[in-house]
């Protein structure tokens, strides 16, 4: 017999607004749809049921004239999805067999998730602790299908197997919600518990009261109508809000990022992986979208440096308009591994060196951080970049001695050579200038003559008399003098 | 006895621990792959301590750091290169023996930048060399007690190379290449080849050994 876990949040749309906006949390919440005193109260938090405003019954006026300290804030479905996304992501954190359902809960496979979590107690409570990370304050119910999952999920119980018919008793009819025709005639027959129906033959009552009757039976009974249909669930990982007021400043803009990329962060980290690159969708106050995607250096979960790009980029190229909504997807990628040796120095830590390179790409810039590359090319000093992994080489013998290297020149410097029977003399140029007290060249080199970048050069190392012995070439073209490298 | 009294040395005597007081940690070091240099430093730079190479251009600072780069590659370590001056040349660090896949590279635009830089890499841990190569380092004046305490909180040697020391008493060891010979294949006036540089350096700073003892490092053309 299979085993499925249900993680779901009670008043869904409530806990989504205090996600957002943890400030809500606590007080007396009304969510309406749509703006004005005439929107109709869509969800309302304990507190406000408490003071007597009822979802679906009150209008924004008529709930503020019922409790004076109620907050009201139009309902935001990006919110709702966004929360709906990370129960999402806290399930697929412990199983890969997972079902969405169409009003917010969670169905997964509880067997597959008993190589990480021993128990099904167990597994309940770490799918609250893990919702609770990534700020939802969630219900999981563990049960031989998922009608008796997520009845167990409200009452946050797990059913172990063969007790299904014995949990299901005593629950009231309304748990299955059933059609009010159908309730209003199980009434007049006296069946007011689920127990009370299971013990009614499925195919006499789909008789007098159709499919639905007896699909309600089979309910009753804790059978599902269909096998769990898990759905691929990896992706971006999204989080949106819309704005009550268009922003028109960086900072709060920043403000309001920073709170998306901290949940995003949170549900990333659920699999202790790294953001790898940011996409950010504003939708403009004036009806039009700005798109940007961000790359970053290294996969990171670092808050500060995904909040510097963020801020980097914005301030490089404002949005056109004030904002009045935003997403921020962030494409999750693992975090370099790394093989400790034992006979090896250790090397930086995988996820600290993703920060460290991430934050040094936005100091300096993407391209200027990484391992240097030697290019394939004649001409001398040019140089690339490649991704550092920080990659441990093993331990080999030391090359030994000491080499007198070139520090390049980048771009080369012109300079002014005055040259005495065809051979240099004094040189002059900025940062530099001398007697020529020691030469050796010329030494010509022409690379890339196939392409635009020829070049044709005739290279001598000069000693000066400032004490510096420079590499000199020759453009052959221009017959101009540039220095594109020191001896050091 | 002598053996018995330098495993005294090393251990510590009876009654020498006073209660109440932390001992503190021995200084391990990181060789620079140069016997000479080594046998003069007591074993390689201090780990966990800024360092500074100092000397005018051409007298072969790049190519001795370098040197100590290559050798702490070739014993696995990790290592930086904090280059604001853009004047690495991978393939010279190549020939020079430096692993290039286990250095990072980095390219700061200003020399503020490039202290930052340090700052964070030495942040990030698991670095055994950081090398700060750069033309001044007038600018930072502030940062060297934030460097200092990275340094010495995730072990790793601050090579700080430069036209001359500003560092002041944050470093723990300064060397000075002080004057130098250029080595021609025919004399100087003549057209000829660059062979080397014989460069002298002297310890000018150090707080955890004797200053002053000057040696001479022979540097050839790769």
């Amino acid at each position: 017999m299979s085993r499925i876990a249900c993680l779901l949040v009670p008043d869904l749309a409530i806990a989504a607004a205090c996600r957002a906006d943890p400030d809500l949390a606590g007080l007396p919440l009304a969510l309406s749809d749509g703006v004005g005193t005439h929107a109709p109260v869509v969800a309302a938090s304990a507190k406000a049921r408490e003071r007597g405003v009822t979802p679906g019954r009150h209008t924004v006026a008529q709930a503020r004239a019922i409790a004076a300290d109620l907050v009201v804030r139009p309902r935001d479905a990006a919110v709702e999805r966004s929360a709906v996304l990370a129960l999402v992501d806290v399930a697929a954190s412990l199983a890969s067999r997972i079902e969405a359902a169409a009003d917010g809960a969670v169905f997964l496979d509880a067997e597959g998730a008993s190589h990480l979590v021993a128990t099904e107690t167990g597994l309940a409570t770490a799918l609250v602790a893990r919702a609770a990370r990534v700020g939802l304050g969630a219900r999981a119910g563990v049960g031989a299908s998922m009608t008796v999952a997520r009845l167990a999920a409200l009452r946050g119980d797990v059913v172990p197997a063969g007790t299904e018919l014995g949990f299901l008793a005593p629950l009231p009819l309304s748990c299955v919600a059933p059609d009010p025709t159908l309730a209003a005639t199980l009434e007049r027959w006296g069946v007011r518990r689920l127990g009370d129906l299971a013990r009614l033959p499925a195919a006499e009552v789909g008789t007098r009261l159709g499919p639905a009757g007896a699909a309600l039976v089979r309910a009753a009974r804790g059978e599902d109508e269909r096998p769990l249909a898990p759905q691929p669930v990896r992706g971006a990982v999204e989080e949106a809000i819309s704005l009550e007021f268009a922003l028109d400043t960086i900072e709060p803009l920043l403000f309001v990022l920073r709170g998306l990329l901290d949940r995003i962060v949170a549900r990333v980290g659920l699999d202790g992986i790294g953001v790898a690159r940011l996409r950010l969708v504003l939708g403009l106050d004036d009806r039009s979208r700005d798109e940007r995607t961000i790359p970053l250096a290294a996969p990171t979960r670092d808050l500060k440096t995904l909040l510097t790009c963020l801020r980097i980029e914005l301030e490089a190229r404002p949005p056109r308009a004030a904002i009045v909504r935003m997403t921020l997807a962030a494409e999750p990628a693992s975090v370099r591994a790394a093989q400790l040796g034992l006979f090896h120095p250790p090397g930086p830590a995988p996820e600290q060196l993703a920060t460290t390179i991430a934050r040094l790409a936005v100091l300096c810039g993407p391209d200027r951080v990484g391992a240097p590359v030697p290019v394939d090319t004649h001409r001398p000093g040019a140089a690339a970049v490649a991704p550092f992994t920080g990659a441990n080489g093993a331990t080999r013998p030391s090359p030994g001695g000491c080499h007198l290297v070139v520090r390049a020149v980048r771009p080369p410097r012109p300079v002014e050579v005055f040259c005495d029977r065809d051979r240099p003399d004094f040189v002059r140029g900025a940062g530099l200038g001398g007697r020529v007290v020691g030469a050796a060249g010329p030494w010509r080199l022409v690379a890339e003559w196939w392409s635009d970048g020829a070049c044709a050069r005739d290279y001598y190392d000069l000693e000066l008399s400032d004490g510096g012995i420079y590499r000199c070439y020759r453009e052959q073209r221009s017959a101009r003098w540039f220095v594109d490298g020191v001896y050091d | 006895m002598s053996a018995a009294r330098a495993l005294l040395d090393s251990l510590g005597r009876p009654g020498d621990i006073r209660l109440g007081t932390a001992r503190p940690d021995a200084i391990t070091r990181l060789p620079t792959g140069l016997s000479v240099l080594d046998e003069a430093l007591g074993g390689g730079l201090p780990r966990g301590r800024i360092t500074e190479l100092a000397g005018p251009r051409s007298t072969g600072r790049t190519g001795l750091a370098c040197a100590i780069a290559a050798h702490a590659t070739a014993k696995g370590e990790t290592i930086a290169w904090i280059d604001p001056a853009d004047a690495l040349d991978p393939d010279a660090a190549a020939k020079a023996g430096i692993t290039l896949a286990q250095t990072l590279w980095v390219r700061p635009r200003s020399t503020e930048d490039a202290l930052r830089a340090a700052e964070i890499v030495l942040g990030a841990g698991g670095f055994g060399l950081v090398v700060l190569d750069t033309d001044s380092t007038r600018s930072g004046a502030g940062r060297w007690p934030r460097l200092a305490r990275a340094a010495e909180r995730t072990r790793a040697t601050l090579l700080v190379v430069a036209p001359r020391r500003d560092a002041g008493t944050f470093a723990a060891l300064g060397l000075e290449l002080t004057a130098r010979r250029v080595r021609w294949s025919k004399e100087p006036g003549q057209l000829g080849l660059l062979e080397g540089v014989d460069a002298r350096i002297m310890i000018a700073r150090s707080r955890i050994g004797r200053p002053g003892r000057t040696l001479v490092v022979r540097q050839a053309c790769a």
